[in-house]
Formats: structure tokens, sequence, C-alpha cells
């Protein structure tokens, strides 16, 4: 009796659905929702509501892919993992896709069966410190407590910087940022460090932001960006040029508000994009139009920016003049064309 | 002379010392007997004094209660008082997680189908407890996981929740007759069937026939049933708490006790494989055990078999409390005495049968105060599924300071989990001393 | 079990099957064979899955990492690190951040708790309240949560590192960590070191003498305090004779922090006082149970024969309470060495937070990384265990 249950009880909980003989565009079809791997709640990027859903930058990429698949954003499981077992995760095949402010290096893209796709929010290492410590520079921070999260490239960041500048430190480390955040307010650390986009949600939520400056420094390269398991090229394309689809629907100046009218433009760049000409829906095996319903579902590289971590949000990132603008106005978002 | 018969009559008692009878006797003798003690009453006095002063006047005192966001509560107080509306915001979550709220009466059911199948066996005058704790460990868990799960349900799973039903309304029409009547179920329905009890042959048969008609009644009533699915990812908060140690508990006695007998065993080879099975789940922490299941398991599943995360974890919750559990249980075998193992050989009972009817129903009974510091245990411990990213109770509370209205709350969420946790394990082992006084009998002279 | 003979001869020319069934040698030697051939199978089938699948993700189980350069830092270590250290040599500071962790907790935990279960003894009501109070809440909350608490409650809110806590410019108390002298030995100084191993050989040495004296003519040798004397005031003697040849290097403010002497970072601290405090809490409920298991009787008899107080306590009750309280407060022991794997809480660079998160997380080799990890308490656990195993053959009742 408790056999039958336990097998009964394993067949209903998920037992389910193979995943490695297909390829996994072929898996997604049947299982009839995307399994999109994103971090543990993080504002802007993967913030998670009482009501149990998902928004963010990144989980707009998640709707997006859904989008292109079945024509509807919100056939998503949101995977919330902890980013200690996210490339196993992936690699293990539970989830289809990692969007979770992952940064692309080598070794994790040769070394760990993934596959990183492409990049969509250019990041960068700072310092956060009390303003009343007098700290201008990252190079007055010799001797110092830095706290920083671990497992990330951050935490090997901070140490290359201080070596590399022959300077010495030592880690306050943890995983959760809560912890670290409240460490360094009770003065348990010289520095905060993070990417800046982090620092600056952090810091508006400090008692009193204006008693922390970020210093000047950028010490890092931080191109974060959708990961897919290795092996199946067909299905990286597909996350690869939805992210491309979004950028260039920016630069022609298609958006969720006009891409009905769109549909009948002109331009043979838009008719190609939406899948009014051509069918490059095809080759990535969706709907020629999958490009319109992305569109309608999550908006364009700018809106999406603008909605979830622009200035007029609770986690004000400007994007004027920094690497996240599109190549057209200053910065390197830039997308092959769509052709 | 006189004739006087010589009469004894006592003096009155006198009254006890003023010092040692009503609140200030009390106060003398347990507070203030001798120097050292009062010197201990003080400083006692003081630690309290400043401890709960200082809780206090953080979360009652200073504390903000109606606020939109973190942001209006620092600005009222800073970090020197708690900011409760955030927690309340969230506190659904911290119980259901992120099960759908319109949903949230599925998991309530459940739970309050488990009270009711459980209440009969405090019931006084029911005798068939042991059929009724055996329902529950087995029929239980068809019908609540359909409740939590929901979802398209085929034949074979149809006819277990039925059988699940089915039990439920066993347990309380036994609990009925037994309480009213006084008779177990089954001779109170012959009874008024008319069947002459003479007749064996066709009182079982009446009984299948009252058993298959009951059971083709549920699952008709079942397959009416239609319940959206809630995916698994979607649970969370104290329920998941529940659901993993409450599976790891029913899994680890079982399960312990067979692994403590085979310990024991005469059989070499199975000795030492459940000694080095044990060894090994206890030399470990946990969370290494749950690090494992959770990135290795679907290494050592055969190419395209997934396995859910949360059955992953409750496997690994269930294998690690199975081998704390055949500790326990080896501690109570090893004080029955010798004498009882021989005094049933010489009855001419086997092995099962001196286990089952001996040994066991003794050695349990000793173990019981153990036993449920283990579940103690297992509660407590289950807080570590929250590193694998399960989102129990800890990582919910962990979720509420990376919503972006209450960024960086993070204190207040712990101490409310830290609450949760405490009124748990204190009720559960309140009631293991309870029941330690009760059943300790005939061992102590004092 | 006895073996089973078959009670009437004409029946040994049943069919062989079937006698072979009610041998029960021959009945066991099968069941562990078919037992023994499934678990092994079993395993097998585990591998060899895991074989394929590693191939087919594109992974590898092999320890070619760990002479790979590690690339970050480690907040607090015993044993030499840079940022440019190997993953092995990461595994080897995880190793003893834990033990350094176990250690000093076992030995506060066991200090606290033998106080604490006393004091749930005690006849003053505030204290046996207070005392018993302490053990409820304590217990009865998830130890991940309390050592958070310590850390935030207490070693966050410590002033900073300007206004530290002082005591007598050597040592300093702020929210960077605890720091102290280190002492720096100077020529000489391993005379001191082998008077001190040498008093303790002799000691140990003076009380098996005391020990046979004493079975033989029942004649007392206080062994234990002239030993004990000799530990502490001949080396003393020594070391003063030599001129004190041992250096202090003290703590000093240099720059954002304190540099010099031995520190010990805030996480740390948290981290032993949530440690002990929680096994502090079963401690003493081992100590107050052993100390009751103690029969009555025994106190009586001892009271009869008009043995001294001390002489009780350490004739008749220690030995027989000993022998209730050493087992599970072995376990208890190694409870803590696994309970310090919480570390990773409050980011303490023990095994798992150092290896098990920070090494794998950065190197996403899972299956050595875990594999090492649990190698290592296995290691543990087996060695006290064989101690164990050897104490209670010693130590238990002999029976019939």
């Amino acid at each position: 009796m408790r056999l039958r249950y336990i097998a009964h009880a394993a067949l209903a909980l998920g037992l389910a659905a193979p995943a490695f003989a297909q390829e996994t565009m072929e898996t997604v079809k049947e299982r009839g929702v995307l399994n999109c791997q994103v971090g543990l709640p993080t504002p802007g990027f993967y913030a998670l509501a009482e009501d149990g859903t998902w928004s963010g930058m990144d989980v707009d990429l998640c709707r997006a892919v859904s989008a292109a698949i079945f024509g509807d954003p919100d056939q998503v499981e949101y995977q919330s993992v902890t980013s200690a077992v996210r490339f196993t995760s992936l690699a293990n095949a539970e989830s289809d896709m990692l969007s979770r402010t992952t940064t692309w290096t080598a070794v994790r893209d040769t070394q760990l069966g993934l596959d990183f796709t492409t990049v969509n929010f250019y990041d960068g290492q700072g310092f956060l410190v009390p303003a009343d410590s007098g700290i201008t520079s990252a190079l007055e921070l010799d001797g110092g407590v830095i706290c920083v999260l671990t497992g990330t490239t951050t935490e090997l960041n901070l140490a290359d910087y201080f070596r590399a500048n022959g300077m010495s430190f030592t880690p306050v480390t943890n995983e959760n940022v809560n912890v670290l955040v409240e460490t360094y307010l009770g003065g348990g650390c010289d520095a905060y460090t993070n990417d800046k986009s982090g620092l600056a949600a952090r810091r508006s939520a400090f008692p009193d932001p204006n008693g922390h400056t970020l210093l000047p420094e950028t010490v890092s390269k931080e191109p974060l960006g959708p990961v897919v398991r290795q092996g199946d090229d067909a299905w990286a394309n597909l996350v690869r040029w939805v992210v491309f689809g979004i950028i260039n629907a920016e630069e022609l100046g298609v958006s969720s508000e006009n891409v009905d009218e769109m549909t009948s433009s002109a331009d043979p760049n838009i008719a190609r994009l939406l899948g009014s000409e051509g069918n490059i829906g095809e080759g990535l095996g969706v709907s020629p139009t999958f490009m319109v319903d992305v569109i309608k579902a999550v908006g364009n590289y700018g809106e999406i920016y603008e909605k979830h971590i622009g200035e007029n949000t609770p986690i004000g990132i400007p994007r004027e003049g920094t690497l996240n603008a599109l190549w057209t106005e200053g910065g390197i978002i830039y997308a092959p064309p769509f052709r | 002379m006189s004739d006087a018969p010589l009469i004894f009559s006592p003096k009155p008692d006198r009254p006890a010392p003023a010092d040692t009878v009503g609140l200030l006797g009390w106060i003398r003798q347990n507070l203030f007997k001798d120097v050292p003690n009062a010197l201990m009453t003080l400083l006692g006095a003081y630690i309290i004094f400043v401890v709960t002063g200082a809780v206090v006047n953080w979360a009652l005192i200073d504390a903000v209660w109606s606020a939109e966001s973190r942001r209006e509560c620092l600005d009222q107080v800073g970090r020197a008082g708690a900011c409760w509306p955030g927690v309340a915001a969230w506190f659904k979550n911290l119980i259901y997680g992120l099960y759908p709220k319109d949903q949230v009466w599925r998991i309530n059911l459940g739970f309050v189908l488990l009270v009711l199948w459980m209440l009969p066996l405090w019931m006084p005058k029911v005798t068939s407890k042991i059929g009724i704790g055996l329902s529950a460990v087995l029929l239980y868990p068809f019908l609540a996981s359909y409740f939590f799960l929901g979802g398209e349900k085929a034949l074979v799973w149809t006819a277990l929740i039925a059988l699940g039903l089915c039990g439920l309304i066993w347990v309380w029409s036994t609990a009925l007759t037994e309480t009213l009547v006084e008779k177990p179920l089954g001779s109170w329905v012959i009874g008024r069937l008319g069947v002459p009890e003479a007749d064996e042959r066709r009182q079982r048969q009446t009984k299948l026939i009252c058993a298959a008609l009951l059971f083709v009644a549920a699952f008709a009533f079942v397959s009416l049933w239609s319940l959206s699915e809630v995916r698994t990812r979607l649970w969370g908060g104290l329920f998941l708490t529940l659901v993993i140690s409450g599976i790891g508990i029913t899994f680890s006695l079982p399960a312990g006790i067979l692994l403590a007998l085979g310990r024991r065993s005469d059989l070499p080879v199975i000795a030492a494989m459940s000694t080095l099975f044990i060894e090994l789940f206890r030399s470990v922490p946990l969370i290494t055990i749950l690090f494992m299941f959770n990135t290795m398991l679907p290494l050592f599943m055969p190419t395209g078999i997934e396995v859910n995360q949360l059955v992953r974890a409750i496997v690994a919750v269930c294998l690690f409390a199975a081998a704390y559990m055949a500790e326990v249980v080896r501690g109570g075998l090893q004080a029955i005495d010798k004498g009882q193992y021989e005094a049933s050989s010489s009855l001419g009972m086997g092995y099962w049968q001196t286990t089952t009817l001996i040994v066991l129903p003794q050695a349990l009974k000793i173990m019981i105060p153990a036993i449920v510091g283990n579940f103690i245990g297992l509660f407590k411990d289950t807080t570590l599924v929250s590193i694998i990213g399960l989102f129990d109770l800890m990582n919910m509370a962990r979720a509420i300071g990376e919503d972006t209205r209450w960024l960086g709350l993070f204190i207040e969420p712990f101490f409310v989990v830290s609450l949760i946790y405490f009124v748990f394990c204190f009720a559960m082992s309140s009631y293991s001393m309870g029941l330690e006084r009760k059943l300790a009998t005939g061992r102590d002279r004092s | 079990m006895a073996v089973i003979h078959n009670p009437d001869p004409s029946d040994s020319k049943q069919r062989g099957v079937t006698r072979l069934f009610y041998d029960a040698r021959i009945r066991s030697i099968f069941i562990q064979a078919i037992t023994l051939a499934l678990v092994l199978g079993f395993l097998g089938w585990l591998t060899l899955n895991t074989m394929t699948n590693l191939a087919a993700r594109n992974l590898s189980a092999g320890f070619d990492f760990l002479d790979v350069s590690a690339g970050f830092g480690i907040g607090f270590t015993l044993i030499p690190y840079q940022e440019s250290d190997t993953y092995l040599r990461v595994f080897f500071v995880g190793i003893m951040n834990t033990l350094l962790v176990a250690a000093v907790s076992i030995v506060l935990a066991t200090v606290f708790g033998l106080i604490v279960g006393l004091a749930r003894l005690s006849n003053n009501w505030i204290i046996a309240t207070l005392s018993r109070s302490y053990i409820e809440l304590i217990r009865n909350t998830p130890l991940l949560l309390q050592i958070i608490a310590w850390f935030f409650g207490v070693f966050v809110l410590l002033p900073r590192p300007r206004q530290s806590v002082e005591l007598g410019e050597a040592f300093f108390l702020n929210n960077r960590g605890f720091y102290m002298p280190a002492a720096v030995p100077e020529p000489g100084f391993g005379v001191v070191t082998a008077t001190f191993l040498a008093c303790i050989v002799g000691t140990i040495a003076l009380a098996i003498w005391a020990r046979r004296r004493r079975d033989r003519t029942g004649r007392h040798f206080p062994a234990f305090f002239t030993g004990f004397g000799a530990i502490i005031v001949l080396p003393l003697g020594v070391h003063l004779a030599l001129g004190s040849p041992l250096g202090w290097e003290l703590p000093e403010l240099k720059g954002l922090n304190f540099t010099g002497g031995v520190s010990v970072p805030p996480s740390f601290c948290a981290l032993i006082v949530a440690l002990s405090a929680y096994t502090s809490c079963f401690i003493a409920e081992i100590v107050r149970s052993g100390i009751q298991s103690v029969s009555k009787g025994q106190l009586e008899a001892a009271g009869a024969l008009n043995l001294p107080a001390n002489w009780t306590l350490r004739r008749v009750v220690l030995p027989q309470a000993l022998r209730v309280i050493i087992p599970p407060l072995i376990s208890q022991y190694l409870n803590v060495t696994k309970n310090s794997s919480l570390a990773i809480a409050i980011g303490f660079p023990d095994l798992v937070s150092v290896w098990m998160n920070t090494s794998l997380n950065q190197s996403g080799r899972a299956i050595p990384i875990v594999a090492m990890t649990m190698a290592f308490y296995c290691l543990v656990s087996i060695s006290v265990s064989l101690v164990m195993n050897y104490y209670n053959a010693r130590a238990q009742i002999k029976e019939r």
C-alpha cells in the first residue's frame, strides 16, 4: 500500500517529461510550459509580489520566449533557485533557460555545459561606502573589511582588484543580500560591493540614502544575459533572437503600443521583424509573426528597461549615456539585423 | 480518685511560621533563602528585565503598525522599532507560500481533514485506535495530496482518492458507533441489517457488500471533483514546512524500525548494510545530504527522468530522518531485558512474532520521548531546505525583504518565523513531557 | 537465533527444495545473497546512469580542478591562504575552520551546559525557572535562526573600530571582530613547551601509579591535584627562569581596522555563541538526567558507609552518572561539528560555506566537491564512533 502510494505520488509530483532525448523546443511545446530559471527574488530583475507573480527585466525575457513559442507570455513556470545550484539545475535539464543576471565568463561558457546566448544588460561592479567615512576612491580601501555576495563573479573581481592594486582586504561573505546590507548598515564592513545596478537599488532602501556614497570606480565587466544548455543550437538560437528582436524593435521604433499599426509598415526592416515579410520565424521553429506576440507581451528593450529598472522606478538606474543605451545613442546595446 | 476517663486532647496545631507560608513565605523560601540565593535572584531578575525590555521596546513600543512601504517605516522610527506592516502584507505567504490565494481553502481543508482523522484517537471510548492511526498514515495522504496538488486525475488516482474518502467515513462511523452504542462498526451494521449472528459467511458477505457500496459511492462522488492544478513550485511557507516534516516523520518511524532491526540482525550482510546506511547518513550534516540530492539525484536517474525539486528534498529528509530514528529505536531495543527474548523463545515464538508482539511494544513505549524529540529536531531541520531554494518559511521570510516595497526588511520576518517555530516546537515538547509522565509507570521510586 | 532442527527424522526425506527452505542457515545465506545482489545492482545502476548523464551533459566529475587557482578571498583562515592559492588549499582552510569552530563550541557548550544543568536543579525558584525557560526557548527554535539572531542582535551592533571596547590596550572588541595579542615565541620557549609536555606525561604516569597503589593497598594519593599543580607551576617556573622568552604582538588601529595580533571575525563569535548556547541546552538536559539517574539507594548506601560528601560525589555518583552522560554527550559533540555547517547563513568560511558553496559555485564541479565534503564529515564521525564504541564496551555493566 505504501509503496503504491509512493510510486503514485512520485508520478503525480513529477517523474515526468523526458528532457534529454528530444530537442528542448519539442519538450517545451509538449509540456506546454517553459521552465525558466530565475534567482531568489531580486528587485528590478526578478521580483516576487505577494500574489506570487514574478516581474522584472529578466522575467520579461522568460515571458518573451514563452510568447514567441506559445503566443502567450504566461505559459512559464518560474524556478527560483539559489545561485549555488543554478548551473547544475540548468545542466540537469530542470530548467529550459536561465535568465538571472548571470555574468558571461569564459569558464562558465566552456566548462559547465552552458551556452551563453547574448547580453541583455551591461553591469559593472562598484563600491558603496558611508559618506562620513571620508573615502572617495576605492584605492583608499586598503586593509578594509568588504561585504561581498558569495558565489558570484563579484567575489572574484573584488579579490582581483585588490591584488592588482597591491592592497589587502578581509571579505565578509554571504549569499543573502539583505544579510550583507544589514551588516554594512550596522558598520560590520567598511564598504559593500556589488553590481552597480544592485547598489543603487539597495541604497534607495537605506534609512538614510544620502549618507552613503557610490565610489566612482567600476572594477569589472559584467555582461549579463540569458543562458541555455550546451548542445541544442536551435534552442539557443530562439532565445538569442528573441532578445535581438526586442532590441531591434526599439531601434526601429516598434513598441507594444504601436505594434499593430506597424504590421502594415512599409519599412522592410519592420516588416521582416514582425513577420509580414520573410520567414525568419520558421527557421527558429516558431510562427512567422512571433515578434508581434513578443512585443505585445513585453514591449521593446527600452520599454522593458524603463518599466523595471528605469529612472521612474524605485530601482532608478539611468540609461542615457550608459553602456545600456542603444548603439545609436552612445551605448553598446546592438543587435544583428533581422534578415 | 476521679473516675473521669482520661481523654487525650491534643493542643491545636500552631500556625506554620509566618515566613514559610503565603506569598511572603514563598518568596523567602524560594528567592531569598540565603545571601548567594538572594544575589542570584537579583541577577536573574536583572537579566530578565534587560532582555525583555529591549525586545518589548523594539517589537511593541517603538514599532510601526501601519505604513505603505519600508520607506515610511524608516522615516517614522528609523531602525529603532520594528516595521510590522511588511510582515502583515506577506503574512498569508508566510503561511501558504505562493499558493494561489483563491485556492488556499484546499490547504485549510486538508489540515482540517487531518485533525478530523486524528481526533478519534483522543476519544476515550474508541477502541480501534490502531486501525484509525494506520488509516491516517496509509489513506489520508491520497486525499490530502489530491487537495494540495489538484489537476487531472486518471482512473487509478481517482480510485485511490475514493479509498481515502472511504477511510475518513470509516474512521468517523467507527468512532461514532463505538462512542454511542459501544459496539464496533461492523457488528452494529450487521445488527441493524438483521443478519443472524451465527452465520459468519453471510456476515462477511454483508460487510464486503457494504464496503463495496461505500467505495462505489465515494468513487462516483470523487469523479465529480475537479480542482485546478497547483504546481509544487508554488508551495511554500509554513504549509511546505509541515508537508516536508510530516512526510519525513511518517516515513522515518517505520523505516527507522526496520533499519534498527536490520542493524541488530543475525544476518551479517544485512546488519552491515544497515549499519553502513545509518552511519553514513548520520555522520554528514543535513545540508550536505540536501545538496547531494539536489545536485546529484538528477544525475543518478536514467536519462529523461526528471525528479521534482520538492520530491528530491523530501527523499533527502526522509532518509536522513530514518537514519536518526533507527538509532533512537536501537536505544529502545537495547533497553529490553534479555529475559524477554528468552521467555518468548521458550514459548516457541519466531523472530517476527517476538519482535512485533513482545519487543517492539515495550521498546516503543520507552522511546516515546526520544521519538518526539526526534520529530522536533526534524521539524526544525526543515529550515535547511531554504538553502537549496525551496520557499519554506525561511525563504518566504527572505522574499519579503526583496519585495520592492519592503526592500531590506529582514529582522522582522525572521522574528515572526522564529515565533512560529517556537510555538510548534514548544507545543510538541510539552505534549511529549506530558506523555512521558503518563507513561512513566513503575520505573521510578521517589 | 537458534538453528531449527527438524524434529522428525522421517521428514528428512522431504523433497530437497522444501528442506533447503526450512534450513535456517541456508535460508539466511539465501536472503543475504539476494539482498546483497539487489543493493549492488542498484548501486551499479546509479553509477552507470551517472556516467551516461555526465557524458551527455558535458560535465566533468574529475578532480583536476583541485590545483586550479581559486581566485576568491576568505575572511578568516587558520592556515596561510591567498587568493592565488588552489582549490585544494581552500578545502583545507575550510576543514581547519570547521574543526576550530567545533572545538571551541564543544568546550564552551560543555561548561555552560554543566552550569545550566545544575541551575535547573537549583532550589532557587527564579534561577531554576530562568534556566528552564532558557532551555525551552533555545531548544525550541531552529539553530539557523539563532545564529542569525546572535549575529545581528549582538555582534553587528557592537561599536565600530574607533570606539572599540578595550581591555588594557591588549583586547579589543568591535563589530569587525575580537582582537587579542598574539604570542610570538622567542628562542628558549621550546624548553618551556618541553617542560609542559613532560609534566603532562608525568601526571598521567602518576595517576596510573596512584590507581594501582590504591587498588593494591587501599591508600589514597591525591594524584589529580599534585599533577595539576605540577603542570601549572613547573612550566611557569622554567618560563620565568629563562626570562620570559615569549613576546606579545598587540593589535593596533591602523587605517580602517586593527592590524596585528590574533583576531576572529564577528561571524565566528556569533557562530560560537549560538552553537554553544544551543548545544548547552541539550547538554544541560543530559547532565540533569544523568545525575537524576543515579538511584537514591546508592546515595543512602554511601551515607550508611559514612563516606565523605566529595567521595560520594567522586566515587559513587559521578562514575554511575557518567555512564549515562557520556554517550549522548559525545553524540552532541558530533552534532556540534555537523551544526557548524550552518555558518553559511552568516558567511563564516567553514567547510560547507567556503567549499560546498563558494568553491562549488565558482568551479561548478558539484560531484567531487560534495563527495569530498561528505567524506570529511564521515571521517570525523567514524573516528568519534570508534572512540565511543571503545568507551561503551568498557563502561557497560557486565551482563550475565
